[in-house]
Parts: structure tokens; C-alpha cells; sequence
């Protein structure tokens, strides 16, 4: 009797299914990638040294880059403060941090209430920043799939942010731009940011705005970079709480309303401004 | 999806008793689609998603897998199209056999990874009216194509189950590619 073929097709493809299954479950416990693309959380990047699925250049480079970058940030902030020991981590733990950071910031040229926003180079994303009282928010995204929400500390002139899948950044702020860089779903934004200057209008000012909502019972977060001029880019979070949220294009922002039309639902979206201190 | 179809072998017992034997087919292949959809929507979706070295991201792994999937789906169609006459003045070749049956294993095979990697990574999801239908025709693909392929071996069948069966697959695989890769390249562009 010949061998049941269709039957050893459906078998194939079940055990390919239970191979790629298992494949999932050892991979590190974000967006795995063997180009070097995501997987940029400290967790994944720890784990990617000894997983047998990461290949060596990836966590090579990840292990390269992590340290380098916390080397980088750790003795500037130090310096900065003025407080050798400082760690720099822990953001917002050290009471003496802030008074120390307001001190230096006035002699720097560091605004304490400023928000930024700007395309990245070479567009394709934007990035907005908005700092006040020694607390920042940083978003970026790209109208699409990529979107990152940084939260931490603002001191003397230095960001020290973080967000969800190892979203991190690197920027000075002075009072006329941000500069630096954001690494969202590991792509690496370099940008130059210029302050937000108040210009008196019905429309909503340019600048970072967040809105929230539920859709079908889930729950979806919506970010807006407004930029000068009234361009805008926006992208929406399905599940914003769940390790990788799927994220698409967000709808129009109604800079007249301050509010968006989307899946039947009405966003009204609160602007996140350093400047005024609302949405801190 | 690998038939010979009209081969030598008679149909014995009558059209009834063939109508019978698509019983036990039909409850397992309804069986893993409410696996898998149940599966997707109990597990706690992981988001790990395991890319490949040249792509953007994995949404583009899955896209183009979805879209090779696909294109050996249409020359499912075709080349049974040509088993069967339907196609005027083509006379079917010795090979078009093996080139359906082939065909129909690459996109299966190739369909896999994308199946698993939506299920443990994004699960069942009914968000919006493309994520809710693309979410339905996934997990019925896998029961469809378990019902073709266990019903396929089987002799006696009404002349009609293979041809149905299999229009139902590739019905179920194209509106799964519209409403995932379709939708993916036309939101975040045609690339790698």
C-alpha cells in the first residue's frame, strides 16, 4: 500500500508548526530579529547572549551598544550635577538631584519648561519633547507600526528616558533645540529638534498629544507629533499595556476640535506640553 | 490539495455512502480551526515574532510569506483548473499532476510559520472588522485544509467534494492574504 501523502503533507505541517511554536517560546521575550532590528530591551539583549537562536552578530552588536551608550550617559550626568557618585539610574529616587540640576541649568542655557517637536533627519518619523520641572515625555513615530513613549528625567540639560522594548534616547536640550537621538523598535532617530514657540491661534499649538480610548473592549493609545506649520504624524496602540502593542496609523487629529474620529469612537486628545506643565 | 483527480480507480457504493465518508473529515478539520482559534484567543498573545535577517520587521516576513503562499495558491487553481479540461484547448500535461501537487505543499508549508507566528504572537483578535475576518479565515484555512487533505485519499466521493474543497481553500487563502499582507503593504509600503 503507498504511503498516505496528503496525510504526511498535514503531519509536515503540523510538526513545521510545533518546530517554529518552539522556536518562538526560546526566543528572548521581545521581537526577536537576526538583523540586528529590534530586540534592543536590556532583557532581551541579556538573554540574547546566551540564546542559541539569536545569531552572534546581533547579540554581539547588542551587547556592544548597550554598555557603550550607559557609559556614554553615566559620567556626563555625573559631571553635570556635579555629583561624582551620582548613578544614573533610578531616575527621580534622588531628591538632591533636581535643585543641583537648576543650579547648572540656568548657567547652561537649560530652559526648565520646553517642548520640541521635528521630523527625524531624514523624515519619515517625528519626535516630540516636552520637559518641565525636571520631568520629560518624549513620543516618536512614524504614522505606522512604530511608535514609542519615553518617560524619566530632565537634568541639566541631559534626558534620561526610557520606554517599553528598550526604547531609549540620547539627547541635550538647551533653550532654541533638543538634539540627539531616539532608538524606537530598534531604529535608531537622529534629529534636531527646535523649542515650540507659543504662537497665539484657535488651532492647537504644535507640540505632543495623547488620547485615549476603547474600541471593542480593547484599549487603544493614540500619540500625535503636531508639527510647526500644522503638519501632523500619529500613530495608534492597540493594547498599549501588553509587551508589544500592534500599532498603526492614527487617525487625523482635528487641530481645530483637538479631537479624532476613529472605529466609531471620538478621541479627544490632551496636549503633553512642558511649557504649561498639563499632562505631567 | 495534492489530487489526481478522475484517476483509474472506480467509485465504488453509491453517491450516500460517499457523502458519508466526509463525516469524520469534516469534525476534525472543524476541530483544528476551533483549536487554533481557541488557542488564540486563551493564550496571552507574547508579541515575540521571529524575524528574518534582510527584512524590516517581522510584519514583512509574514507578508511576503503570505503573498509566496498565495501565488503557489493560484497555481493551485490553475493547474487543477487544467486537470480537470476546464481550460479550453489545454490538454493537461503528464507533469501537471506533480506540479499541483507540489504547489499545494510549498504553500502549505510556507503558510505555517505565518500561522504560528500570528497565533503565539498576536493570538485571536477582533479589534477591528479586517483583524476579526482575518482572525475567522485563518483558523478555518487549517480546518479546511485538513478536510481536503483527509478526504483526498478517499475513493467513491461525489465528483464535486474535491473540486468544492478546494475552491474553499483558496477562497479562505485569499481573503486571509487581503486582509493581512494586502493591507500591510498598502499601509507601511511595498518593500523588504
Amino acid at each position: 500500500m503507498k504511503p498516505n501523502m496528503p496525510l504526511v503533507t498535514l503531519l509536515s505541517g503540523a510538526g513545521l508548526g510545533v518546530g517554529v511554536l518552539v522556536v518562538s517560546m526560546l526566543s528572548p521575550s521581545s521581537t526577536s530579529s537576526a538583523s540586528g532590528y529590534g530586540a534592543t530591551s536590556p532583557a532581551s539583549a541579556t538573554t540574547a547572549a546566551t540564546s542559541p537562536l539569536t545569531p552572534a552578530t546581533a547579540s554581539a552588536s547588542e551587547s556592544a551598544t548597550l554598555p557603550a551608550t550607559a557609559a556614554a550617559t553615566a559620567p556626563a550626568t555625573a559631571s553635570a550635577t556635579a555629583v561624582a557618585s551620582a548613578p544614573a539610574t533610578a531616575p527621580g529616587t534622588a531628591p538632591g538631584a533636581v535643585p543641583t540640576a537648576t543650579a547648572s541649568a540656568q548657567k547652561a542655557d537649560v530652559p526648565a519648561k520646553a517642548d520640541y517637536v521635528a521630523q527625524v533627519n531624514g523624515g519619515g518619523a517625528a519626535v516630540a519633547i516636552s520637559v518641565h520641572a525636571g520631568k520629560a515625555v518624549a513620543y516618536v513615530c512614524n504614522g505606522h507600526a512604530v511608535a514609542a513613549w519615553l518617560r524619566g528625567t530632565a537634568t541639566a540639560g541631559k534626558l534620561d528616558l526610557t520606554g517599553k522594548n528598550g526604547a531609549r534616547l540620547d539627547v541635550s536640550y538647551r533653550s532654541e533645540k533638543a538634539t540627539g537621538f531616539i532608538m524606537a523598535d530598534g531604529i535608531k532617530y537622529t534629529f534636531s529638534a527646535p523649542l515650540v514657540h507659543r504662537v497665539s491661534s484657535v488651532h492647537r499649538p504644535p507640540g505632543l498629544y495623547e488620547a485615549t480610548g476603547m474600541v471593542d473592549g480593547v484599549s487603544i493609545k493614540a500619540g500625535w507629533v503636531v508639527l510647526p506649520g500644522g503638519g501632523q504624524v500619529g500613530s495608534v496602540e492597540y493594547d498599549p499595556s501588553s509587551a508589544v502593542a500592534p500599532t498603526a496609523q492614527a487617525p487625523v487629529l482635528d487641530l481645530t476640535t483637538g479631537t479624532a474620529q476613529y472605529d466609531g469612537i471620538t478621541l479627544v486628545a490632551s496636549l503633553i506640553s512642558g511649557f504649561t506643565g498639563s499632562g505631567f | 490539495m495534492t489530487a489526481q483527480p478522475e484517476a483509474s480507480s472506480p467509485a465504488p457504493g453509491d453517491v450516500s455512502l460517499g457523502i458519508g465518508k466526509l463525516i469524520v473529515p469534516s469534525l476534525i478539520g472543524g476541530l483544528v480551526a476551533l483549536t487554533l482559534g481557541v488557542y488564540g484567543r486563551l493564550h496571552h498573545p507574547t508579541g515575540v515574532v521571529v524575524n528574518i535577517a534582510g527584512f524590516t520587521s517581522a510584519g514583512y516576513v509574514k507578508s511576503w510569506l503570505a503573498t509566496v503562499a498565495t501565488v503557489f495558491g493560484i497555481v493551485q487553481v490553475i493547474s487543477a483548473l487544467v486537470m480537470y479540461g476546464k481550460i479550453p484547448r489545454v490538454t493537461a500535461p503528464s507533469w501537471i499532476g506533480t506540479l499541483h501537487r507540489w504547489s499545494g505543499r510549498i504553500a502549505f508549508l510556507v503558510a505555517v510559520p505565518v500561522a504560528v507566528n500570528c497565533l503565539y504572537g498576536l493570538g485571536f483578535q477582533t479589534y477591528s472588522t479586517r483583524v476579526l475576518i482575518h482572525s475567522l479565515l485563518g483558523c478555518a484555512f487549517f480546518g479546511a485544509f485538513t478536510i481536503k487533505m483527509l478526504i483526498l485519499p478517499k475513493r467513491g466521493l461525489p465528483g464535486w467534494t474535491l473540486p468544492l474543497a478546494g475552491a474553499v481553500v483558496f477562497t479562505v487563502l485569499i481573503g486571509i492574504w487581503f486582509t493581512s499582507a494586502f493591507w500591510f503593504f498598502s499601509t507601511f509600503g511595498l518593500h523588504r
